[in-house]
């Protein structure tokens, strides 16, 4: 059963959204989803949510966060793990024939805690959380090994952290940063090595939905125009321990590349045009294209990735967003000229643990 | 270490955990609390569904539309649910406590508070008088500060089963 | 055409209070082998991964699931985790069937852990799930907010605490003849009547426990079932539905779906009885594990499910028409109300009644098993799950 995506909607991001709690977000979010897929709320047959209770600051922050996603009285379940797993789970879900029109919704409010305190929680309490391992240090690791593993140096990360800047001030679904200068970034306050601030994708405020139809559903509705096809989607876990080979080797994601590549019915990257990439740091957008072997041609992350906007948990399945506004050719002020296929890459975890990649096709392209 | 001992060292590391949220009051919640300090209890409405709802919200999740208008809810309501809880609460206040979720004049939904005023001695007896059904009205306190504390039920008579309303 | 789903093995642990002697991962390492070793297989034969696990507050580590990776051969494979609160167990259920139906994997195992008394606050953790301006402040937590519901519909059926006790004493009877239950034993209806009041009609005794313990399942599609199973439980129906978080809509007169007589069970079994091609409950399943955190909760589930109607079955609890030789077989593990490892209960209801048909339930096997129904349920009874399991694959309509 091939699957849709039928319409989407990401909020406006803010560096601290004071003005709507929670709730509020999410259901703007989902609700100008559902208009952008000109189907209403009832006629939802399943939702699935990506959200992190430890960065909501509840328990079981579905019972408050399901209604605004448009579960009343539907078939409704979560993933913690990121947004974009739950557009895996969710394709999965109408894949299996036992539901045709799903909504897919991920938020986080980086500014309603420390986000480094519920990363240190993350720790085990024996061998990691005494030392304070961090997001910070995660990724710091992980930008020293695959600086040594990959020869990259600092002259590209400050090149690729100035070029994702200058994509991001286009987009009109970012936040608009002011693009930093070489020296401003090379100046910026050395965190932990090596990493400078500079390097790193500031977090912000933010929420994303999207509604997928199952190929019968549309069969079913004439009149409604996909924007793309989820042609394929993969994930992988890598081990919790953070040695130099866990590190470098970066397994995970060439697996869940793999897997959505195969699913796609692609042998390679050379038939995707666009790659949007969670490229937390400059290092990680380094090491992605290399571990991906992506060619010259691959525009990457043309929205600027999470230096437009970075609502943590969500944003991967924002990248995932903005790859179907590409392949719609929606993308406005970024689009990519003639996108046929579009992936998306998110990570999540410490020292990007695990790493989901889908693969977006123009609607119809992939029918013979 | 010496010596070869079968058993394994057993024991527990301790951690006190504190983490800091900012709940943002977001579209509604300040409205509200703001009405608490009037001795308003303000409902939202949504036109679209005719639905009024306590607590107030900012969206009503049946129509997906957005709550268009505020009402204020009556200070009188019928007892939808009710507990005493007796012990192994370790709440703001020490059992035992009885609350109810009462749906208030004009709201189709009940929200829940303290119904304050009852003999708890004998909890049988007790519950028999706030069974749902049972009106009640609300009490605000002296001082409302603008939180849900601000107000509490009462029973409207001292003979609670006189106050009985016609149930559904 | 999607795939047929089977649960190719199952493992549980021993559930009590605390497991001192094992760290989170080693419990949930426990259990991919114990389940791994039930199916035959080897780590090599798991395509992908889900984990089991409800709020991470009562352990304390934030994605525990991540710190269990190596422990449950995980690195290098496709894993997610689902957290539905308390219907976390039957939600993984539906996650794994989903995965492997769209014919995205072979083979799936879910795993889980739970040690729920690492905390001393776990009521308090409980009391979070609230909304933070008109909630919490209140004394709700998972009892109370049951006790509220369950006191109305005790009225509105004229339905007695001695009812709930009755409940209460079979299934900690049934539950002696289940190696891995938390508590059991031969107690008596004045045992349950005696035990402290917690919050009112609730004793003590109609209250679950707070277990420590694991479990895992492997589900597979039929291709799997050729290679490492004779007699496997096909997952013939799955059925799930959320309802508002808001308590104070669902118990009114305006309510869809209402939350007194758990009208949102009906929804949730309506659906999943379709797909299984179930339409005469109480002649075609002869097990029903339902989720019974509380006394009152696993019955009302069987009315709205259809085995008898609204308000009628605990007066059949006390003609023993849920007992191990009634009509059907109710919770004869002792149920959620004799073991509750919250991250993995849903799941153990599911394994129970996978066992039941794949006739490996050991001491409480019920003879003859062709159907049994598992049920969940999460937040404040607001996310509910249903699942058969039917030794016959289902025939597509």
């Amino acid at each position: 059963m091939n699957v849709y995506v039928l319409g989407l909607a990401i909020h406006e991001p803010s560096s601290r959204l004071d003005a709507l709690r929670l709730e509020e977000l999410v259901y703007r979010t989902a609700r100008a989803a559902l208009d952008d897929a000109g189907v209403t709320r009832g006629q939802l047959d399943s939702v699935t949510l990506g959200s992190c209770d430890e960065l909501d600051g509840r328990s079981i922050s579905s019972m408050l966060m399901a209604m605004p996603a448009g579960a009343y009285l539907t078939d409704e379940i979560k993933v913690t793990d990121s947004g974009a797993s739950a557009l895996c789970l969710a394709t999965a879900r109408l894949k299996s024939e036992d539901f045709d029109l799903g909504m897919v919704a991920s938020w986080c409010k980086s500014s309603k805690t420390d986000v480094e305190s519920v990363m240190r929680l993350r720790g085990e309490p024996f061998f990691t959380r005494p030392f304070g391992l961090n997001m910070l240090l995660s990724d710091a690791l992980f930008a020293q090994a695959v600086e040594l593993a990959f020869g990259i140096g600092e002259e590209e990360v400050v090149g690729r952290v100035r070029a994702s800047y200058e994509r991001a001030a286009r987009n009109p679904r970012g936040m608009g940063f002011e693009v930093p200068s070489a020296a401003d970034l090379r100046a910026s306050v050395r965190e932990a090595m090596p990493l400078r601030k500079g390097y790193r994708a500031p977090l912000t405020d933010g929420a994303v939905c999207m509604v997928l139809a199952s190929e019968r559903w549309l069969d079913r509705n004439p009149g409604h125009t996909p924007m793309a096809q989820v042609t394929g989607v993969g994930w992988a876990t890598d081990s919790y321990r953070l040695g130099e080979q866990r590190l470098r080797s970066m397994n995970s994601a060439r697996v869940a590349w793999r897997n959505a590549l195969r699913q796609a019915g692609l042998d390679g990257a050379g038939g995707i045009d666009v790659i949007e990439i969670e490229s937390q740091t400059g290092y990680h957008e380094a090491a992605y294209v290399r571990a991906f072997g992506l060619p010259e041609h691959v525009a990457v992350s043309p929205s600027g990735g999470p230096f437009a906007q970075n609502p943590l948990f969500c944003t991967g399945l924002v990248g995932a967003a903005e790859a179907v506004l590409q392949v719609a050719g929606r993308a406005g002020a970024v689009q990519v000229p003639r996108v046929r296929r579009a992936a998306a890459h998110s990570c999540h975890g410490y020292a990007q643990q695990g790493n989901v990649v889908m693969v977006f096709e123009a609607a119809g392209a992939g029918i013979a | 270490m010496s010596g070869n001992t079968a058993e394994p060292a057993r024991g527990y590391l301790t951690e006190q955990v504190t983490l800091r949220y900012d709940y943002a009051f977001g579209e509604v919640v300040g409205t509200f609390m703001d009405g608490l300090k009037n001795r308003k209890i303000l409902a939202t409405r949504c036109s679209k569904s005719a639905m009024v709802y306590l607590p107030p919200r900012a969206f009503c999740e049946r129509s997906f539309e957005k709550c268009d208008s505020w009402v204020e809810a009556g200070h009188e309501g019928v007892i939808e649910a009710s507990t005493i809880v007796v012990r192994g609460f370790e709440g703001s206040r020490p059992p035992p406590i009885a609350v109810a979720y009462v749906r208030l004049d004009g709201v189709d939904s009940a929200i829940v508070n303290y119904v304050e005023g009852l003999d708890l001695s004998d909890v049988e007896a007790a519950m028999r008088r706030i069974c749902p059904g049972t009106r009640v009205s609300v009490e605000f306190i002296d001082e409302p500060q603008g939180s849900i504390t601000d107000f509490h039920y009462r029973l409207l008579t001292d003979d609670g089963s006189a106050a009985r309303a016609g149930g559904r | 055409m999607p795939e047929v789903v089977a649960v190719l093995g199952t493992y549980q642990s021993q559930f009590k209070l605390r497991h001192p002697e094992l760290t989170f991962v080693e419990q949930a390492q426990h259990a991919a082998f114990g389940a791994l070793q039930a199916a035959g297989m080897t780590p090599d034969d798991i395509d992908a991964i889900v984990f089991s696990l409800a709020p991470t507050a009562f352990m304390g580590v934030a994605d525990a699931d991540r710190w269990s990776i190596d422990h449950i051969f995980g690195a290098g494979k496709p894993m997610m985790r689902v957290h539905t609160g308390g219907a976390t167990g039957g939600s993984v259920v539906h996650a794994a069937h989903a995965l492997v139906r769209s014919g995205m994997f072979r083979t799936v195992m879910i795993v889980g852990a739970e040690r729920i008394s690492e905390t001393p606050d776990a009521q308090k953790v409980l009391n979070q799930i609230f909304d933070p301006f008109y909630e919490k402040e209140m004394p709700l937590q998972t009892i109370t907010t049951v006790a509220l519901m369950a006191n109305a519909y005790m009225q509105r059926h004229a339905i007695t605490q001695e009812h709930l006790a009755h409940l209460v004493v079979r299934q900690r009877r049934s539950a002696m003849n289940n190696p891995h239950a938390h508590l059991k034993g031969n107690i008596t209806i004045a045992d349950v009547m005696a035990s402290p009041m917690i919050s009112y009609p609730f004793k003590r005794f109609d209250c679950c426990p707070r277990s420590s313990g694991s479990a895992a399942m492997i589900v597979g599609n039929l291709d799997s079932v050729r290679e490492h199973q004779s007699k496997p439980a096909f997952i013939n129906g799955v059925g799930s539905v959320s309802d508002s978080n808001w308590i104070g809509d669902r118990i009114v007169p305006t309510a869809h779906a209402d939350f007194i007589d758990w009208k949102l069970m009906a929804l949730a079994g309506r659906e999943c009885f379709r797909r299984a091609g179930i339409t005469d409950p109480i002649n075609q399943i002869q097990v029903a594990e339902v989720y019974d955190a509380f006394s009152i909760q696993g019955l009302i589930q069987l009315e709205q499910l259809g085995f008898c109607s609204s308000g009628t079955a605990f007066r059949l609890e006390c003609d023993d028409a849920w007992d191990i030789d009634g009509m059907v077989a109710v919770c004869p593990s002792g149920g959620t109300l004799c073991s509750n490892p919250i991250a993995v209960s849903g799941l153990v209801r599911a394994i129970e009644a996978a066992n039941q048909v794949m006739g490996t339930a050991g001491g409480h096997q019920i003879p003859n098993v062709r159907n049994a129904v598992a049920t969940a349920v999460g937040g404040i009874a607001q996310f509910l799950s249903c699942t058969v399991f039917g030794a016959d694959i289902m025939k597509e309509h």
